[in-house]
């Protein structure tokens, strides 16, 4: 009988010892102040960038960066769980006053802009397309539904039918290409393959012959081709670059946006200053977009 | 006197076909557990090293190593731990040791049934709605963890439950007529009797916990932090949201490295699931009946 009453010592122990172990540690970091910063899955990797290299020169702040999508940072600006939220579009008056109810008056920066890309595998033979075709392609009731009404024959896919990839509906790249595109108005059509990132877009493109999408240029790779986009049928057919999203001749460029709760003090005043500076918009153009203003970066 | 008939023939026949059926089946369901390590191993095991295990992401995530989400997924398994295991036993104990057979006990049973059935995405926006925004806990360990600890509880309630259960009745009627109250012959019969299971039950807890993703990226986890957390109120990274960002958010990873992050996640996993296995067969060579 003695094993029986053995005690379970290791199970009251393991757990006195976590529990002291936690408050030990206490509730959070004490002296460093941590900025929250989410949102747009366009701007999620330079904002990363930003954090790592601002952990560096500042240790003494730390920025949590997290991704989601631009309607997720702009809900979190809402709810008050986050003091930056990165949006690849404009918050709505209908969520700046949501925001107000709060008590989050939301402040808006623009922090640089971004070519919206048009991606088509490397063996498409299209080299221009206009916005009048991508609305045709992606607007609701649109016509265009395979490759010859284009008047190319793509290698590799023998079925001619386009398709058509796009962002999911939270995705502020989403929102953007349909103002630009489509007009504020009309709708997408249905039937798109609607990917949850900007990488996932360029990533599907690149392995299917007879796709087309778009995302932000700075997701390009050697492997996809970006034809160049042209604003009416006489318009002047443009290539995506940082240069002509800087010049304004892109036609399809956007600004990247930042919304504090508030106007910015303390730890985060720094921290958009910073962001603002040409150090932090070097880190931007690195990164493939433009940066809001002419810095000198070499 | 027993003559073999075409009718036994036939049944042998039968019988060894369905003996190879199921014995293919079976193979069927190794397989892919067996392939999915050997693509680990080959295409992650050049990225595991110290560096790799020991040191801060650079580059934009495209180097350096994963000691944040290592680190990380550690804080968010101990915490919902601490907050589960307690809770879990100690229900599994009343719904065992002292629950009458009426139709409340019978509810909650099914309750926990239904708990476990719960897709880990509506517990996670649970865990937004309750614990970052009503209790103001923020985006925290604290948050993620409290939300994994409700969504593994039922793990550990039927596992506590079910060992609990092999404890022979005889004895607790033993103690009982010794003249022990309740909790005497649990803590003195009961809970030595059972603590294997227990055990199996809070390290398959652990596996499932440090696996999971939705529940906590809306509710504690950072696509990216540029320091250690340091309390339970601290934002985090974790293995699991690390696989999906380097996989599907960040350019240029090298190939290597999701493959990396997968191959030390998995090996955690089966790492938790041996000390399990292993505990149990040690516990049990100590049982006397």
């Amino acid at each position: 009988m003695k094993n029986l009453t053995t005690r379970p010592a290791l199970v009251p122990c393991t757990l006195a010892l976590a529990a002291a172990l936690v408050a030990a540690c206490g509730g959070g970091s004490g002296s460093r102040s941590v900025i929250q910063n989410k949102g747009s899955d366009t701007l999620v990797n330079v904002a990363q960038a930003w954090a790592e290299e601002y952990a560096a020169l500042r240790p003494g702040t730390a920025v949590a960066v997290t991704g989601g999508g631009s309607g997720t940072g702009i809900a979190a600006m809402i709810n008050g769980t986050v003091d930056i939220a990165n949006s690849s579009r404009k918050m709505k008056d209908s969520e700046i006053e949501l925001a107000r109810g709060n008590g989050n008056e939301p402040i808006e920066f623009v922090v640089g802009y971004d070519a919206l890309a048009v991606y088509l595998h490397p063996d498409n033979p299209m080299d221009e397309v206009s916005l009048e075709q991508l609305a045709a392609l992606y607007g609701e009731g649109g016509d265009v539904d395979t490759w010859s009404q284009y008047g190319v024959e793509v290698p590799g896919c023998s079925s001619d039918e386009i398709v058509r990839v796009s962002r999911q509906n939270n995705s502020g790249t989403y929102v953007y290409f349909r103002e630009a595109v489509l007009g504020e108005r009309r709708d997408f059509r249905l039937g798109s393959r609607d990917m949850h990132g900007s990488k996932d877009v360029v990533d599907l493109v690149e392995n299917t012959p007879c796709a087309i999408g778009y995302s932000g240029f700075a997701y390009a790779t050697d492997h996809v081709k970006m034809p160049c986009v042209r604003k009416g049928e006489d318009g002047d057919c443009v290539s995506p670059s940082v240069d002509s999203a800087i010049d304004g001749s892109y036609p399809i460029a956007r600004p990247l946006f930042m919304y504090t709760a508030g106007q910015p003090e303390g730890a985060i005043r720094e921290y958009i200053d910073w962001v603002l500076s040409d150090e932090g918009q070097c880190i931007i153009y690195e990164k493939g977009y433009a940066p809001r203003t002419d810095v000198d970066c070499s | 006197m027993f003559e073999a008939t075409a009718r036994n023939h036939r049944n042998r026949k039968v019988e060894g076909l369905f003996r190879l059926l199921f014995l293919w089946m079976t193979c069927m369901l190794i397989l892919p557990v067996a392939l999915i390590l050997a693509v680990l191993i080959v295409r992650g095991g050049p990225a595991i090293s110290w560096e790799f295990l020991f040191t801060q992401p650079m580059n934009n995530m495209t180097a350096g190593g994963i000691l944040p989400a290592l680190v990380g997924t550690v804080w968010l398994v101990v915490v919902a731990l601490i907050a589960s295991v307690p809770v879990g036993v100690a229900a599994a104990l009343y719904l065992s040791e002292y629950a009458p057979d009426n139709r409340l006990t019978r509810a909650i049973n099914l309750a926990i049934i239904n708990l476990a059935g719960v897709p880990s995405i509506v517990h996670a926006l649970f865990g937004l709605g309750a614990f970052v925004i009503f209790f103001r806990f923020g985006t925290s360990i604290l948050a993620a963890s409290l939300t994994l600890a409700v969504m593994t509880l039922p793990v550990v309630i039927v596992a506590t439950r079910e060992s609990l259960q092999t404890v022979p009745l005889a004895f607790r009627e033993a103690c009982w007529n010794m003249g022990a109250t309740r909790w005497q012959t649990i803590r003195k019969i009961v809970l030595p009797n059972s603590i294997s299971g227990i055990l199996t039950g809070v390290i398959l807890e652990v596996s499932r916990t440090s696996g999971e993703t939705a529940p906590i990226m809306f509710t504690g986890a950072a696509f990216f932090l540029p320091f250690l957390p340091q309390g339970v109120l601290d934002q985090t990274m974790a293995m699991s949201l690390h696989l999906f960002v380097i996989s599907t958010q960040v350019p240029d990873v090298p190939e290597h490295m999701p493959f990396g992050v997968a191959l030390v996640l998995i090996s955690m996993v089966l790492a938790m699931n041996g000390i399990s296995i292993a505990f149990r067969v040690y516990l049990r060579g100590r049982k006397k009946w």
